[in-house]
């Protein structure tokens, strides 16, 4: 059963199942996207280490779960093509970047700096939650990656 | 409102540094990228959420993840238990999401992300 890196049991492997269907009502309903709900969760209630929590969240975020919401996105025409593929091909390249330069921090500045980075995200989500409210919120609001 | 050429090259940079901190932090990278898309680009709301999406969607994480691989950094196993629950759930929620306020579902889980922010930076640094 077992796969050396990062082995869990029977009952483990339902909590992880459990664990990932309770993330992914957060994304759906909040309209965020997994990775910052995801590293936490494994750091916090896995015990992984944080190098190990940003790699496998990267992995779970390959396939292409957004791709419901982006075709009701691109029905309404609030797509705008030139600027996402631009944005593809930055993010594509700055987070190669990002990557060589997570790798040789400790774990546990890593950790620290995660922590600093979600408090930067709530402060960001936090003021979108204010400009939503004050220019008239519809119902499409959710999803936003 | 710069013109064409200017807008896309600040557009590409401003995706660079969002990718920077997806590939650091294991993340997406639309958190910054939806309201950095609005306030720099004066995009709607809805349009950076679109426009977010599809940068997304295309595997822009690809390159990270193998260096995290290359590293040793990846459990894969724990990935592929946890991809079917966070796509089944992202449905659910997304309907759940049309019976609630999503003004007060983002201020609760801005403050959840807070604290939890504020525990790991603690549980890193404070001996």
């Amino acid at each position: 059963m077992e796969t050396g890196e990062f082995t869990h049991g029977k009952l483990m492997n339902g909590i992880v199942i459990m664990l990932g269907l309770i993330v992914g009502v957060l994304v759906g309903l909040l309209g965020i996207g997994g990775g910052v709900v995801l590293v936490p969760a494994m750091v916090l209630l896995l015990h992984m280490d944080q190098h190990l929590a940003q790699g496998t969240s990267l992995f779970i975020l390959l396939p292409p779960i957004g791709l419901g919401a982006l075709r009701e996105y691109w029905k309404r025409g609030q797509v705008d093509l030139r600027a996402g593929i631009l944005c593809a091909a930055g993010m594509l390249a700055g987070a190669y970047g990002g990557s060589r330069i997570a790798m040789p921090i400790p774990s546990q500045n890593l950790k620290g700096l995660f922590g600093v980075f979600l408090m930067l995200a709530a402060y960001l989500l936090w003021r979108k939650a204010q400009l939503a409210s004050s220019s008239a919120a519809s119902s499409t609001e959710e999803f936003s990656g | 409102m710069a013109e064409g050429k200017t807008r896309d090259l600040a557009i590409l940079g401003v995706a660079c540094i969002c990718g920077i901190a997806s590939g650091m932090f294991g993340i997406g990278g639309g958190v910054l990228l939806v309201p950095l898309l609005g306030l720099l680009f004066a995009f709607t709301q809805h349009r950076a959420q679109g426009t977010s999406l599809l940068a997304l969607v295309l595997p822009t994480g690809a390159l990270a993840l193998m260096s995290y691989a290359k590293g040793g950094f990846v459990s894969w196993k724990t990935g592929l238990l946890l991809i079917p629950g966070v796509f089944l759930g992202g449905v659910m929620g997304g309907s759940l999401a049309k019976r609630i306020n999503p003004k007060r579902m983002r201020e609760v889980f801005a403050a959840i992300l807070f604290l939890l922010g504020a525990w790991q930076a603690i549980a890193a640094w404070a001996h």
